[in-house]
């Protein structure tokens, strides 16, 4: 059995009573107090999550720009130095290997953040692609942390801890520190990105100044609430970006792997990942049947209680417009709810 | 620490169990089973008068991330429900041995392989 890996925070997770589960094979905490309120506090304050499990891969070299355009989605060429970008890599057919954020550190320096689980699928895939290209490429995801920073007050505690601001999707560099205004729950934020040794400093200072640390568990929920996508679940390599409803990830204007398939597909009439909103008291959970006029037609790929609109809310590939009854069974009872555009909240 | 007051008895599966001066018995999760579940954002009971056998799953309490079957401590009918549960779930982690009790079975059998505190204390420990 191969060990679970640990990030350098797993004592402070320990020592504050953090449930952990096994998650991508590292032993992450899902929950501290309990999910209601973490997610809470995301929504109305500020909150911390440890997500040094994330990948960085380190790509350079005078082809960067053409190399990482081939491989995903977006024409980096409308990336300038300061920028970072979500998109999806591709395989041949169009199916999606994993969503990523691409940072621009320099014309020629670039750094990837692929999802933990796909960190040597991701690296794998990008040595495999490169012939042709002057590139070189390094991963150095067990040399970085990674800490998000989110909700209404990251901003003014991110000012507090490191004197700065960041615009969404706009990078700052202190060194080898990069601080990007992303993250995955909606809220203002942003995520830090740096080496390993300096985790703990980071997590006791933002602790400290009020940042209320957050488990794996609230982050699916607020994550869920905005339609965000969880690599592995909502694609789990059968499914394309367009599929997805993802579609604006996509330069249809510049070649890159997987274009000519979706081009096909396209063409086609296709399911589409699209949200549920339950009426019915009830909790929808991943692998759920979905029901349209008594058939079944999907499965849930994610579903959860919302904590925010107190209903359950759930994302399934549907050839369903929006706005049709659906009905999704949960131990035999059939729960009604409605297509719905997402986000949820 | 989990809270297990003496005067009840425990199943294995979490659950408590209070023998009523009429001989019915009044079933709930456990203080431990609550903390484990984390907050319980839903529960299912059962129907007044649906019967069980002793071991059938007749009620679920939901958290966010996980549902959790509650077995039936014993063989009987039940004769109430707590249907504030409905509204208020959160009532098993507020009050698991009291405003979060969820049915009251009438047994059609004796009660038998119940645990004491000490046993059911020894489990969890």
């Amino acid at each position: 059995m191969m060990s679970l890996r640990q990030t350098p925070l797993f004592n402070h997770h320990k020592e504050s009573g953090a449930k952990i589960v096994d998650f991508a094979g590292w032993e992450m905490p899902i929950q501290y107090t309990s999910i209601l309120s973490e997610h809470k506090s995301v929504r109305e304050n500020v909150g911390i999550f440890d997500v040094s499990h994330m990948g960085q891969i380190f790509v350079q070299g005078k082809d960067t720009v053409d190399f990482l355009s081939y491989v995903t989605t977006w024409d980096m060429k409308r990336q300038k130095k300061g920028d970072c970008r979500y998109c999806h890599i591709l395989n041949k057919d169009g199916t999606i290997i994993d969503d990523t954020i691409v940072y621009t550190l320099s014309d020629s320096d670039y750094m990837l953040v692929p999802n933990a689980s796909r960190v040597d699928k991701i690296y794998d895939w990008l040595l495999s692609n490169k012939s042709g290209f002057d590139v070189s490429l390094e991963n150095r995801s067990n040399d970085y942390f990674c800490l998000a920073l989110q909700g209404p007050e990251a901003p003014r505690l991110l000012g507090q801890h490191l004197n700065t601001t960041v615009g969404s999707f706009q990078l700052v560099i202190f060194g080898e520190t990069i601080v990007s205004g992303t993250g995955y729950t909606g809220e203002k934020g942003c995520e830090i990105i740096g080496p390993l040794s300096e985790v703990i400093d980071h997590w006791e200072a933002l602790v400290e100044m009020g940042a209320v640390p957050i488990g794996l568990g609230a982050r699916d929920t607020l994550r869920l609430e905005k339609g965000y996508l969880l690599s592995g679940q909502d694609f789990d390599g059968s499914q394309t970006t367009v599929e997805t409803g993802y579609s604006w990830v996509i330069d249809w204007d510049h070649d890159f792997i997987g274009k000519t398939s979706l081009l096909e597909i396209k063409k086609r009439n296709y399911s589409k990942l699209k949200g549920i909103l339950i009426e019915d008291r009830g909790i929808i959970r991943p692998g759920n049947s979905v029901f349209y006029q008594g058939e079944k037609v999907s499965s849930l790929t994610s579903g959860t209680l919302s904590p925010s609109i107190r209903k359950g809310i759930g994302m399934a590939y549907l050839d369903l417009d929006i706005g049709e009854p659906v009905t999704v069974e949960v131990r035999g009872n059939h729960l009604n709810g409605h297509v719905v555009r997402m986000p949820f909240l | 620490m989990s809270e297990v007051p003496d005067n009840l008895s425990y199943t294995k599966e979490h659950e408590w169990v209070n023998l009523q001066d009429d001989g019915s018995a009044k079933v709930g999760i456990t203080d431990h089973a609550q903390d484990a579940l984390s907050d319980v954002v839903f529960v299912e009971l059962p129907d007044i008068g649906s019967e069980f056998s002793k071991g059938d799953s007749m009620a679920v309490a939901e958290s966010v991330k996980a549902a959790s079957d509650i077995y039936a401590p014993v063989s009987g009918k039940i004769v109430s429900v707590n249907t504030k549960l409905e509204e208020s779930p959160e009532l098993i982690n507020e009050s698991p041995y009291d405003f979060g009790w969820m049915v009251v079975i009438e047994p059609t059998e004796k009660l038998e392989n119940l645990l004491d505190s000490d046993s059911y204390r020894e489990i969890i420990d």
